[in-house]
């Protein structure tokens, strides 16, 4: 680590400065087209939602000058004081008033803060410092992240840096924010970085893999051909899964020296045991758990309803947006559904933010805001392994992989290749909580990049 | 191994998602037009503007037809909510099946946007709604024009108008479902003039179907243009004489302009208020008329043939003129044995012959036109003098095609050579066979329209306009085929006889339509007597005859020709006769001088009661 004394200006990763400014221009030029009010005119006009949001960037501005000119040593030493008030702060906001259901908000005026917009920081830096002083990181060595057999490294994972991860997140399920609680799992990428997640993405894939086929076929039925038994969809799942187990034991009895094959018999019993009630288990929490709107949600994406008008009102007015805008769009300010005064695409400066961009800019322009985030994160990935210290180093995967949650999630919910959660696209949303939280993170990763 | 090279498994999943998302995004911006159609389906809207329909005005340039706003009432579903539906249909007056059922289908359309409610609120009801519509949310109004007849006369002549069928839209393309058609009468036949041209205009539409602005700056916007205002010929104060004049009868009067051609008036009886048929009663009130005995749909005067009776004789009496068998000095005498007669003194000359409608005289002339020697066989003189006969009927107009422009006229019928041969066979038959002929009965049919364009031929000594409604159409010549004269084969001096026996008829005594006299104008008239049958139980039973007047005055110069059909009231001097006068003095002098007369006619109940099956008692021969 550098003395505080070197050159800050001279060290500043200018590219990632130069996408930070790129990034937030281009969103508040397109919140203005997405919220083009012919009263309100003036850019910088305070009632107006682009107005409000360049505030916003001033604000994270100065902090973001702030967190440039402090010691990485500084923040290493406050992260659990930082933690413990975010904490504190999403303990509070449980006795707010409700804002569309759920508890989320501190109202400041026409203002609001999202505490679990600060919660993803805290969380990152009490990680962090918890898995750098415990000297896991370095020493572990579990095998390749790709070997064809899982392992449940999960369980080595120390208490406390779970504990880290659930307390918030169980209070953010409290208030109920299902967007910035499917945030908290992106920290499974740091975990596997750090080498404790281990197997556990590979798992995360199969799971993934096995809870998608679960859902579409778990209410339908089937008959075998021949037999005339009806089958329940979950049935043929189970029977599938157990027909994939006793091939992986021939596949194992053929090609696996006998020495070894003990472990892998036991491997793939266990994997079945858990596969099967994985199954059962996401089928009760699918149709006794969820609420009948966080399924419909799920329905949606995975094409079992088609409502155009109805549930399906706010994704189908997305992909019109996005998909008539073509290879070159529509124009800026040309938009014709992706905008306030149409109101077709709801939400259309924050969730769909996407929406207003790609119906205007075509191909070209969400092909160009697509690429731009991934040389942000390729750079971020870059300037993450580039740190010495693992502190900054978790710290860096940390904001890395809040910042591909919220790039993946909220891009692929506008396209409908993921279900409707309400997170924003970082810069590009129109929020001064999401504002701040990503300049924080972001500005935190740069000034860690320019000192590593 | 190293926990290093996890960061490229890291960078290739932001790698791959990145990789479907342009993918993805590919596919459904560049790839895949139904995104770009689902989003003009959702933004883009059009609306029709619908043109003022042409105005209709009478001979005298009062607007007979006319526009008037009605009112639509629309519904936005989303925002129909906590209505209180007792007391909404309560206020629009529907009942609650009709409520929940457009209410359901408007939802099933769309619940944002707005559907169809209740169509056509003439503006009388809606002043009682409008009020209290804020009650309702989601329900909002939307102004149309509809046709209204300011003078409640006419119906017939007028026709109406109602919602395009599948055929009209098959028809014509520039039609489209919800778009109103003439149906009937001249609201048909000026069709494509009075209905102007729709113009449309796109828009883009907010969420909840609100325009926000013009699609494309208006570039493929076009404006509606108003259709053509039309006059016609109807003298609309004649006309709603004649109603009421027919009121509590049954039967139809047509007066035509003989110098033109134009038709006047042209009263089926009974009739209706043509403001019945427009609206959102439409429907209801149509089903009302079409289920009444009466039948005050059916237009008589064009739609009906039956024989003309006596009037019929003046054509016997021309044709044998032109064709040289008689003399206008030629006298028969009344031999009852060859067709019944009435008592009368003899008949020395054609117009003593019209005077008293001595039955044998045509019947005897009548023999000479159609047996003129021309084959000593018996039969086929007949054959080829019939043929001679049918030619100079048709050329009156009678059963040929009036070119009048109106829908739904029928054509009457003249019986020849052919037609007769299919019945008694070639040579099968001669004049004895089919004698009636002669005195309008028999095989021979009219419609009233060719009878009134008979009487005007008679006017003009000689020849026709195809009788018409139309007098002028805003900025565009009426039809060429309204303005030549059609001759008929009996030249013009021939007719004077006739002419002259026509005006005894009404004016001397002993004249068969002396109730038709009018001191102060010269009327030539003709009485008529049809014989009609009724199908009662399956029983034909023969019924009181129609009473019919054919007229037109002033005897010289004339300015109007009328026909009169009264049905079932009998001889035509007694009730037809002095209506046409009526007719004839409203028209030319503006008012009625006998108040006695009139007073007789408006008071007569002579409608038919047919629950008395009993057939007149009347000898069958009686015509006159
Ligand atoms: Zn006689």
């Amino acid at each position: 680590m550098r003395n505080q004394s070197d050159n800050i200006v001279a060290d500043i990763d200018w590219v990632m400065v130069l996408l930070y400014f790129l990034l937030v221009g281009l969103g508040i030029f397109n919140i203005y087209a997405s919220v083009y009010d012919p009263d309100h005119p003036n850019l910088f006009d305070q009632i107006t939602q682009h107005g409000k949001q360049i505030t916003w960037l001033g604000v994270s501005i100065f902090l973001g000058v702030i967190i440039m000119l402090l010691e990485t040593s500084f923040l290493k030493k406050y992260a659990y004081w930082f933690y413990g008030v975010t904490i504190v702060l999403l303990v509070i906001v449980l006795f707010m008033p409700a804002v569309n259901g759920a508890r989320a908000w501190f109202g400041i005026g026409s203002f609001g803060i999202q505490p679990a917009e600060f919660a993803k920081i805290g969380v990152a830096l009490a990680l962090a410092k918890y898995l750098s002083a415990t000297d896991h990181s370095r020493s572990r060595n579990i095998q390749s992240g790709l070997s064809i057999i899982p392992k449940f490294s999960l369980t080595k994972l120390p208490l406390p840096a779970l504990m880290i991860l659930l307390v918030p997140a169980a209070l953010i399920l409290l208030q109920p924010d299902a967007g910035t609680f499917i945030i908290f799992t992106s920290f499974i990428l740091v975990l596997y970085r750090e080498g404790y997640a281990g197997n556990v993405l590979l798992f995360l894939i199969v799971a993934v893999i096995i809870a998608v086929v679960t859902l579409v076929v778990a209410e339908s039925s089937f008959i075998i051909p021949g037999l005339k038994i009806k089958l329940s969809g979950k049935t043929g799942i189970v029977l599938s899964l157990i027909t994939l187990g006793i091939i992986f034991y021939f596949v194992i009895r053929s090609f696996v020296l006998p020495r070894n094959r003990g472990g892998l018999y036991k491997a793939l019993i266990g994997s079945l045991v858990v596969a099967i009630i994985f199954v059962n288990f996401i089928e009760i929490g699918y149709s006794k758990i969820l609420m009948d709107h966080q399924k419909t949600r799920i329905d949606l994406v995975l094409g079992k309803i088609d409502d155009p008008d109805g549930e399906g009102y706010n994704i189908n007015r997305a992909k019109a947006a996005i998909g008539s805008g073509g290879f070159f769009g529509k124009g800026y300010m040309k938009s014709t559904l992706a905008n306030e005064n149409q109101g077709h695409v709801p939400m259309q400066s924050t969730d769909f933010i996407f929406c207003t961009w790609s119906e205007e800019w075509g191909f070209a322009g969400s092909f160009s805001l697509v690429l731009i985030y991934t040389i942000l994160l390729i750079k971020m990935i870059i300037i993450a392994e580039r740190q010495r210290s693992d502190f900054t180093r978790i710290f860096a995967y940390s904001v890395t992989g809040i910042f591909f949650y919220h790039f993946m999630i909220n891009v692929g919910m506008a396209i409908g290749l993921a279900p409707v959660i309400g997170i924003p696209l970082p810069f590009f949303s129109y929020g001064g909580s999401s504002m701040m939280s990503f300049s924080i993170l972001f500005f935190h990763s740069a000034q860690i990049g320019c000192r590593a | 191994m190293n926990n290093d090279s996890r960061k490229y498994v890291i960078a290739l999943m932001v790698l791959l998602v990145s990789f479907i998302f342009t993918v993805r995004l590919f596919y459904m911006q560049v790839i895949d037009d139904q995104w770009k159609d689902r989003a003009a389906e959702i933004s883009e809207n059009k609306v029709i503007t619908q043109p003022a329909r042409g105005v209709v005005y009478d001979r005298n340039k009062e607007k007979i037809i006319s526009n008037v706003v009605y009112y639509d009432l629309r519904v936005v579903p989303n925002q129909a909510v906590g209505i209180d539906s007792v007391e909404f249909i309560k206020l629009v007056d529907m009942s609650m099946e009709d409520y929940v059922k457009t209410m359901n289908a408007a939802r099933k359309y769309s619940k944002r946007k707005s559907s169809e409610f209740l169509t056509q609120i003439p503006p009388d009801e809606f002043t009682l709604i409008a009020p209290e519509l804020y009650k309702y949310p989601g329900f909002f109004e939307v102004e149309r024009t509809l046709r209204v007849y300011p003078k409640k006369t006419g119906a017939h002549i007028l026709g109406y108008m109602n919602e395009v069928n599948n055929t009209d839209i098959e028809r014509n393309p520039y039609y489209k479902s919800g778009d109103f058609i003439g149906r009937m009468g001249v609201e048909r036949t000026y069709e494509q003039q009075l209905r102007g041209q729709r113009g449309v205009k796109y828009y883009l539409q907010n969420s909840i179907g609100v325009e926000t602005e013009r699609y494309e700056n208006g570039k493929y916007d076009t404006l509606a243009v108003q259709g053509k205002s039309i006059t016609l010929g109807i003298d609309w104060e004649l006309q709603e004489y004649g109603e009421r004049l027919m009121r509590n009868k049954l039967g139809c009067v047509v007066a035509i302009e003989p110098a033109t051609g134009e038709i006047l008036a042209m009263v089926s009886a009974p009739s209706y208020d043509p403001n019945l048929l427009v609206g959102r009663r439409l429907g209801e009130n149509y089903l009302q008329l079409e289920k009444d005995t009466l039948l005050p749909l059916f237009n008589r005067a064009a739609g009906a043939t039956y024989p003309p009776g006596s009037t019929f004789k003046l054509i016997m009496a021309l044709t044998a003129m032109q064709e040289g068998v008689i003399t206008p000095e030629s006298g028969f005498s009344c031999i009852k044995s060859l067709v019944g007669c009435h008592n009368h003194g003899s008949a020395g000359s054609v117009s003593d012959a019209v005077k008293m409608s001595c039955n044998p005289y045509f019947y005897q002339i009548t023999k000479k036109i159609i047996h003129q020697g021309k084959s000593s066989n018996g039969f086929k003189d007949a054959a080829i003098g019939l043929d001679i006969w049918a030619k100079y009927v048709q050329s009156f107009g009678i059963g040929t095609d009036l070119h009048i422009d109106f829908p739904g006229v029928m054509k009457g019928f003249v019986p020849n050579t052919a037609y007769y041969d299919k019945i008694y066979n070639q040579y099968g038959w001669q004049f004895e066979t089919i004698y009636s002929i002669c005195i309008g009965q028999g095989e021979v049919l009219v419609t009233s329209l060719e009878m009134a364009n008979l009487a005007a031929i008679i006017a003009n000594r000689g020849y026709y306009y195809y009788p018409h409604f139309i007098k002028e159409i805003e900025g565009e010549q009426i039809p060429e085929i309204y303005q030549q004269k059609n001759y008929t084969m009996v030249d013009s001096q021939y007719f004077a006889p006739v002419i002259d026996g026509m005006w005894r008829v009404v004016n001397e005594p002993g004249g068969t339509g002396g109730r038709a006299r009018l001191d102060s104008i010269a009327i030539c008239g003709k009485t008529g007597t049809a014989e009609n049958f009724k199908v009662i139980n399956g029983k034909r039973h023969q019924m009181t005859d129609h009473s019919i007047f054919s007229a037109f005055a002033p005897m010289d110069n004339p300015q109007i020709a009328i026909y009169v059909y009264i049905e079932n009231t009998g001889f035509g001097g007694t009730w037809a006769a002095p209506l046409a006068s009526l007719m004839i003095e409203k028209y030319i002098t503006g008012s009625i001088s006998d108040t006695t007369k009139e007073n007789r006619i408006l008071n007569a109940n002579l409608i038919p009661d047919w629950s008395d099956i009993q057939p007149p008692k009347k000898p069958r021969s009686q015509r006159r």
